[in-house]
């Protein structure tokens, strides 16, 4: 799955209870994200940028659609097929780090090379490369609690890069930090999307952090001029 | 970094709390392990008992006497092999803080039914041929440093001898041994007829009698043949095996294996209480961690692995101290509590018993936070509201 990792949601449908009224997020959405892309998803709450997110790392299922990367479809596999396949194919970062607090930087940057064939000393040797990218290698052997918000940002990026995904997504990664650290941390996902390849998908409300991306995607105008296309199709 | 480091880490994250569990899973599984070092010294016997001989007593109480012609009697019915008699004394030496087991038996043939008592031959010619010799085990006669040929005088608390007095007096004529360690090797044997020349009352009786069968198929024709021939006496007769009546005797202080069940039982719902609760809120606390894990790809039996494991090191570490503090302290007393509990000691099947139990209890800790784990739903515990 390295080479093509495109992104195609098709047909999407989403929606949910809440009590006796069905709410929809999307009704037949369609996106394709190019292998190598670094898209910026914005627009106001609610409008279901962080669904998107999750429909495409397989941590949530459409009601209806497809959701496809590269040549996988995604939405209809079985949970254990699923977990697989985002352990090899896809890194998180979120808003919060969500480090483990009873293990290094190190550690935590290790901890998805768990479920690798890797020994011990391979583990650590792609930690330090992982943490040497974040330009955290210093602070390998540092608790959570020891580093500040930013540190913690880098390193939760690089356990998000560590086992080598082609698809980065992040949710509001910059969200919980200053301008100057944010800026940091998005030129870090820049460089990795410039420099490695990886397709990146942000979800952000922050305009200056969408300028890091090579496409941003209002998805209200988006969703706006997609059902015009289709009223006009209809027509 | 592996799974293992991660749940050593995991277990100490909150150690109070680890160590406060862990105490209460020690105090149970110390109570556990004493207790069960009790029971083997109470039941020893029975298992130690031999499955070819029967006990007869008066069928209204063992305090009731029976004649001694009865194991003329009994000797006669088929299938029986030899049958011997014996009276309780009620012995103490000195003063009654030294009770001692003393037993007036008939010394013709007692040690041959009873031959799990080895006694040099010429030491058991010996006591046969002396009237006042008393047969007494290598464990007393360790403690009050008596040899063959030694006087003693013992008193009874129950039998007043022709002279008006409680006190009669012994030769030492043969030390015998037991075969195993749980068996008293304190016990003391003397003629019966001695016994029932000497004694002022209740002459030509005894308190019961040892039947040892031919075969142990015939156990349940011999036992109902014997109460039968006495059914109509003056004097009717309740047989049962060996077995049965040492069994009887100890449940008529306390049944203790069933003391024993209930205190395990309620201990050990206790104890899944609190270290459920323990594994319960834990990964509550980290529902945002294993949702995390989850994303990263590690599957749900993975997490439950991980609950499993942290439950097992929780009750391993204090059931490993709780049983080592027992053993221990059974070691440090066994000398010390031998006159009453004999034999007392824990079987090494003991230890398997506790390992079974850890493991168990490991795994129904991590149910609840295994359902827990599996129905993390990873979009709605991480995922943001944009």
């Amino acid at each position: 799955m390295k080479s093509n990792n495109d992104i195609i949601l098709k047909n999407i449908n989403k929606s949910y209870q809440k009590g006796d009224n069905t709410v929809v997020v999307h009704d037949n959405f369609n996106l394709t994200i190019k292998s190598g892309e670094f898209v910026a998803l914005m627009g106001p709450s609610g409008l279901g940028k962080s669904t998107l997110l999750h429909l495409i790392g397989g941590l949530d299922q459409p009601t209806a659609g497809e959701v496809i990367i590269g040549e996988q479809r995604i939405d209809n596999l079985k949970q254990a097929n699923l977990t697989q396949f985002r352990a090899h194919n896809i890194g998180f970062v979120f808003q919060s780090h969500h480090l483990l607090p009873v293990l290094t930087a190190q550690g935590n940057i290790e901890l998805p090379l768990a479920l690798t064939s890797l020994n011990k000393k391979e583990r650590q040797q792609h930690a330090s490369y992982a943490l040497q990218l974040v330009g955290m290698i210093d602070r390998a052997n540092h608790y959570p609690k020891e580093l500040s918000g930013g540190q913690e940002q880098r390193v939760a990026i690089a356990r998000a890069i560590v086992s080598d995904p082609t698809i980065l997504l992040c949710d509001e990664p910059t969200g919980n930090l200053d301008r100057k650290t944010a800026d940091e941390i998005l030129a870090l996902l820049a460089q990795l999307n410039r420099d490695f390849g990886k397709t990146i998908v942000m979800v952000t409300h922050d305009n200056k952090a969408a300028n890091y991306a090579s496409r941003v995607i209002n998805l209200e105008s988006y969703v706006l001029e997609q059902n015009n296309c289709s009223v006009g199709e209809h027509l | 970094m592996n799974i293992l480091t991660l749940v050593w880490r995991n277990s100490f994250r909150k150690k109070m709390r680890f160590w406060l569990t862990c105490i209460s899973v020690m105090v149970a599984f110390f109570l556990f392990t004493t207790l069960s070092g009790v029971n083997h010294a109470l039941t020893s016997n029975v298992s130690n008992s031999n499955q070819y001989r029967l006990i007869t007593s008066h069928k209204v109480s063992m305090t009731q006497s029976l004649p001694i012609n009865y194991q003329q009697k009994i000797a006669a019915l088929s299938n029986v092999k030899r049958v011997t008699y014996a009276s309780w004394f009620g012995g103490y030496f000195k003063n009654e803080k030294n009770q001692l087991a003393v037993t007036a038996v008939d010394h013709t043939n007692y040690f041959d039914v009873f031959d799990e008592y080895e006694i040099p031959k010429d030491q058991l010619i010996n006591w046969q041929k002396t009237r006042t010799g008393i047969v007494i085990g290598q464990g007393l006669a360790q403690k009050y440093g008596w040899k063959i040929g030694d006087k003693v005088p013992l008193s009874s608390s129950i039998w007043m001898n022709k002279n008006g007095s409680f006190n009669w007096s012994f030769t030492v004529s043969a030390i015998y041994q037991t075969e195993t360690n749980s068996g008293d090797s304190k016990k003391v044997f003397f003629q019966h007829a001695y016994f029932d020349k000497g004694r002022a009352y209740a002459q030509n009786s005894m308190s019961w009698l040892s039947t040892e069968i031919k075969k142990q198929k015939h156990v349940d024709d011999v036992i109902h043949d014997i109460d039968s021939l006495f059914e109509h006496a003056n004097n009717p007769t309740r047989t049962t095996t060996e077995q049965v009546f040492i069994k009887e005797q100890a449940q008529q202080f306390v049944d203790m294996a069933m003391v024993i069940n209930l205190v395990v039982i309620a201990v050990f719902f206790t104890l899944l209480l609190i270290v459920c609760n323990t594994m319960i809120q834990t990964i509550r606390e980290r529902k945002n961690e294993s949702a995390m894990m989850k994303a990263l790809g590690f599957s749900s039996t993975r997490l439950i692995q991980g609950i499993y494991f942290e439950s097992l090191l929780l009750l391993g570490l204090g059931a490993t101290a709780g049983s080592v503090l027992a053993s221990l302290l059974i070691t440090f007393v066994r000398q010390s509590v031998n006159d009453f509990l004999p034999g007392i000691t824990i079987e090494p099947s003991h230890y398997l018993t506790v390992f079974a139990l850890v493991n168990i209890s490991a795994a129904f800790c991590s149910v609840f936070p295994a359902f827990a784990i599996k129905h993390i739903v990873i979009s709605e515990t991480l995922g943001g509201k944009a």
